[in-house]
């Protein structure tokens, strides 16, 4: 360096310059080696996930079909416009609710509070914008690509229901899976996925599983606008398992239009096999529309409908057949006279015990609606004798009653295939107890009310039903149930296949059917005591069909005092039967909510299902072909009790 | 005599030196080429190359002390230059930067701003390169400041902040070599460090430093918790594309790489290094990184060499203004240093930068050329 001045130390601040040039390039390296070789992988799988994009595609769900093969549920395909969450990239959403809900006219509080409700879950995939997209609104997205890259149209299968609400509480629905469902772990153990739309109801939920299908899905590429550039692979969606019910369709539509015309509208009627416990009708009233929730529920037409159901105090969204417990009034004296018979409180040889019009226990008067001398056992049953069974009652003491029901499965759940069942409340010490905290003493007058149906049995239908068909073919107790035959999809052997299933109990332990010992001459007693009730002149006998002879009991439960409210809190009517009476094909069971007598409005909803029955299986008119009910008589005030009290 | 020139230029000609430079550009435009396949980038790069070599020819076989005598027409050149692409009409406005000048015909834009460091450069060598008997006066650096503040005040109006950074360490290599007391350099060193922490620290605090540019700087610190979706968001797709190159390259195709599917932003300019790793991997990157130490080196060893203390200065205000704008470059592509738009030189699609370089580097050359004269 000529110009060199020793001073300056010229040549080290060059070297030192140099030094730093080389520190600064070494610092780059060590930075490209932690990024490129310690921790490579790690950001080539994000890199990797980042562009790829799997699009579901729905699998078909299930067609569910009547008894006979007529289909009830379908589905159609619709459009949806959807939010993909890849794409939105930290885009506010709450930017997106007006354009959006002007250019796809949706409600904008709607969208706003369903952004609020889905940006609080982690894992969503989409966000549904708009359901059922039409023409317009798919050709306004495919406008705006540029605008709202996020912006997809999804084909999604949709539920369609029968009209009228039919079979409503059978069916059930399907729904968006709930952020409080996701939270549940068996429904976590299923890897549903927020925005699944999975059964929320009746048969749709419990055979969900089978139904559904499998989603298959494209794996595609997209860029970084989530405009797919090429796709990997394509799996085909598994269709789901179409769904055979044991329901007639014929008989449902009879039971429907007997519940629909009674005199409150309000009630239940349960049709089953006694041989097997197939259920060919449950029908409860009134009814919903399930498409509210497969189609309508995201729009604000949808929410006050759905909100109007909740508030109706009618419960019409309530399946009354296995949600509701009833007081059975007379109903109980079928199991009663059984478990009578069984437990030797009284005998085949001599079973009469007197009517006496009523029972005095103490200072208390239970009353009998007539005067039935000494009846026997199936006398007793045909006119409804309560002073017989006041009297069979304190026989067989409360533990012989706690045995009846133990013995019947009454205090126990049916174990039908629909949700949501409950158990119904049963005569016991421990329940007086509960009930009765001031007087937790069980008295005579309490083994009174317990052995009419009334005070301490609150039973729902459905396990009414199961007791009363068991009896009928002489002891089987069958569980009820709606899956008749899953149908198999796919190749046998492909890994797609999903074999044939049968209605399996959900406690395998469970013997199905429970067999009781009921004596076969015990049997005959009882039968022909109910067979009497229509047949010979019994409470039922409005209902005779000749040739094809019902067995059954007529029942009248207070709701107030017995008799006494004849406005809205009216006794509720029920029937149950069988028949034919010594061959059991089908036992039908009615309840008509608030309408009064049994006989007079139960069993003749009851014959009008029967004759349908007759017609189907016998092929011609049914005997006596019933007429169209008239219209009720009101009963007259009899009763003064302050308790429960038995009518007919 | 002149084929004797000729011969002895020949001999002396730093072929290393122009050869890197020519092998770097050649290499960028393959990695341009795979950053933005559709686009012909890549040839204007190489057409850019041919005139920046005729540039650098030009430059290096005049004497440079003559065009240093000139520096001073340059420098004004320049600022006018940057006075013109300030005018609407002339200035082309890109993402709220008029910072280009828009060419005809098809070539492109040319950005000033990159090319008038060059001549700030010369500017700044003509005025220290006098012979230096005592230490540097206050006044000597006050002048200085001014010849580099004009430009980067017309730069600002731009604005862009980012070039303006870069030309900072053209002065800081001239005053370092134009015999600043050490004791200075130590102590702005040791103000900068605390000074840096602190200062943001204050503007978190007042409010200054926005929420954005926190957004910037959290994501340098961890990258993984930062929001990757907003302002983190090019700082972390640049360094999933350096990671994803791993050891020897990524294994996407081209089609579907970062840059292609446009996670990558600005792949063929800014992020061009992103791209160079995600093809190549820490190998190739090994070598580009080597190869700008071998080049820097060489320039070094070129101004140690100088016949002058002019000649030194120019060669040094440019390595010092390159070392910087490569590790800002580069560093950003890392996720070690914040977004700033700066072009990685010799390697990112740009023809101001390019033929700024190898006017640079013809300076170097020439200087080289003439050590043994007088």
């Amino acid at each position: 360096m000529k110009f060199e001045d020793t001073s300056q130390n010229l040549r080290a601040r060059l070297r030192g310059i140099q030094i730093l040039v080389l520190l600064m390039l070494a610092l780059l390296g060590v930075r490209l080696y932690v990024l490129q070789v310690v921790k490579g992988p790690h950001y080539a799988s994000i890199a990797q996930e980042q562009r790829r994009r799997r699009l579901p595609i729905s699998a078909p769900r299930g067609v569910i079909y009547d008894r006979n093969g007529h289909p009830l549920v379908d589905s159609r395909p619709i459009y949806n416009v959807i939010l993909s969450r890849e794409d939105l990239r930290g885009r506010d959403l709450s930017s997106l609710v007006e354009p959006l809900s002007e250019g796809l006219a949706v409600d904008a509080d709607l969208l706003r509070e369903h952004f609020d409700q889905i940006k609080s879950q982690p894992a969503f995939e989409s966000i549904l914008v708009k359901q059922e997209a039409t023409p317009g609104d798919i050709a306004w997205v495919e406008a705006r690509k540029l605008e709202f890259p996020e912006l997809r149209v999804e084909q999604q299968p949709q539920r369609r229901y029968p009209p009228n609400g039919l079979l409503a509480h059978v069916l059930g629905y399907v729904g968006e899976i709930s952020p409080e469902q996701l939270k549940q772990p068996a429904y976590r153990e299923k890897n549903y996925r927020p925005g699944d739309i999975i059964g929320q109801s009746g048969l749709e939920q419990t055979y969900d599983e089978y139904l559904r299908g499998k989603d298959g899905y494209r794996e595609v590429i997209v860029d970084s606008r989530g405009r797919i550039q090429d796709e990997i692979e394509t799996i085909d969606p598994i269709p789901g398992q179409d769904l055979l019910t044991t329901i007639d369709l014929d008989l449902q539509l009879a039971a429907e239009e007997q519940l629909r015309t009674s005199v409150t509208g309000r009630g239940v009627i349960i049709a089953v096999d006694p041989n097997n416990g197939e259920v060919h009708a449950l029908a409860s009233y009134p009814t919903f529309d399930p498409n509210l929730f497969s189609q309508r529920i995201a729009t604000k037409e949808g929410r006050a409908e759905y909100q109007s159901l909740l508030n109706d105090p009618e419960t019409p969204l309530m399946n009354r057949a296995v949600q509701s417990r009833y007081m059975p009034g007379s109903l109980w004296k079928i199991p009663m006279a059984v478990a009578g018979l069984q437990q030797g409180a009284i005998t085949l040889a001599n079973s009469n015990l007197a009517c006496g019009g009523g029972i005095t226990i103490g200072n208390k008067f239970t009353r009998c609606m007539g005067n039935h001398g000494v009846p026997d056992v199936k006398y007793a049953i045909t006119k409804s004798c309560d002073g017989y069974f006041y009297r069979l009652g304190l026989k067989m003491g409360i533990d012989g009653i706690v045995e009846m029901v133990d013995q019947f499965d009454l205090n126990k759940r049916t174990g039908i295939d629909i949700p949501n069942e409950v158990v119904s409340w049963t005569p016991s010490r421990e329940f007086k107890r509960r009930m009765q905290p001031r007087d937790p003493e069980w008295r005579d007058i309490d083994t009174v009310y317990a052995s009419f149906g009334q005070v301490y049995d609150v039973i729902t239908p459905i396990s009414l039903i199961r007791a009363v068909a068991a009896i009928g073919v002489g002891g089987k107790l069958y569980i009820p149930h709606l899956m008749k035959e899953l149908r198999p999809v796919g190749e046998p052997g492909s890994s797609e296949y999903r074999s044939a299933r049968t209605f399996q109990p959900v406690d395998p332990e469970r013997p199905n059917p429970k067999v009781i010992p009921i004596p076969q001459d015990i049997h005959h007693e009882v039968v022909e005591g109910m067979w009497a009730v229509v047949n010979n002149y019994g409470t039922g006998a409005g209902i005779k069909m000749a040739g094809f002879e019902i067995a059954g009991k007529t029942g009248t439960a207070q709701v107030v005092a017995l008799g006494k409210d004849v406005g809205k809190n009216k006794d509720h009517a029920w029937f149950v039967s069988y028949a034919p009476a010594y061959k059991p094909e089908i036992a039908i069971l009615a309840l008509i909510e608030n309408s009064g007598f049994g006989g007079t409005h139960a069993a003749p909803a009851v014959r009008r299902v029967y004759d349908v029955y007759y017609r189907k299986t016998r092929h011609e008119e049914p005997p006596d072909a019933f007429p169209v009910a008239k219209k009720p008589n009101r009963s007259p005030a009899r009763a003064t009790d302050t308790v429960a009290r038995i009518v007919d | 005599m002149v084929a004797i020139i000729h011969k002895r230029s020949i001999r002396d000609f730093d072929w290393l030196l122009a050869l890197l430079a020519i092998g770097l550009v050649c290499f960028g435009a393959t990695q341009i080429r795979h950053a933005v396949p559709g686009e012909s980038y890549w040839i204007k790069q190489l057409i850019g190359l041919g005139i920046a070599l005729i540039a650098m020819l030009a430059v290096a076989f005049t004497d440079y002390r003559k065009l240093l005598n000139l520096a001073p027409a340059f420098y004004i050149f320049g600022l006018l230059l940057l006075i013109l692409v300030l005018i609407p009409g002339i200035g082309l406005k890109i993402n709220g930067q008029r910072a280009w000048i828009k060419l005809p015909g098809n070539i492109g834009q040319f950005q000033p701003s990159e090319f008038v460091k060059v001549t700030t450069a010369m500017m700044l060598a003509r005025y220290f390169g006098k012979n230096r008997l005592k230490a540097l006066s206050f006044k000597e650096m006050a002048i200085g400041g001014v010849i580099l503040a004009l430009p980067c005040a017309l730069i600002l109006l731009e604005p862009d902040v980012g070039s303006v950074l870069t030309y900072f360490p053209i002065l800081a290599a001239v005053l370092f070599l134009s015999a600043i007391k050490m004791r200075l350099v130590i102590a702005s060193v040791i103000l900068g460090v605390v000074m840096l922490p602190f200062a943001y620290w204050v503007g978190v605090k007042a409010n200054l430093v926005k929420g954005y540019q926190q957004e910037r700087i959290k994501v340098i610190l961890d990258p993984e918790n930062a929001d990757r979706r907003g302002f983190g968001y090019n700082t972390w797709q640049s360094i999933l594309t350096v990671g994803e190159g791993g050891v020897f390259g990524s294994e996407a195709s081209t089609e579907f790489s970062q840059s292609s599917l446009k996670f990558l932003p600005e792949p063929h300019t800014d992020f061009i290094f992103a791209v160079t790793a995600g093809n190549t991997g820490f190998v190739g990157c090994m070598m580009v990184l080597l190869a700008y130490a071998i080049l820097l080196s060489r320039l070094i060893n070129g101004a140690r060499r100088a016949p002058d203390r002019m000649g030194m200065l120019v060669i040094m205000a440019i390595v010092g203004g390159m070392t910087f704008q490569i590790f800002i470059n580069i560093g950003m592509a890392l996720g070690i240093l914040p977004v700033i738009g700066v072009p990685l030189p010799l390697m990112s699609a740009g023809l101001a930068s390019l033929i700024a370089t190898f006017i640079a580097i013809g300076f170097a050359i020439s200087v080289q050329l003439r050590r043994f004269v007088n």
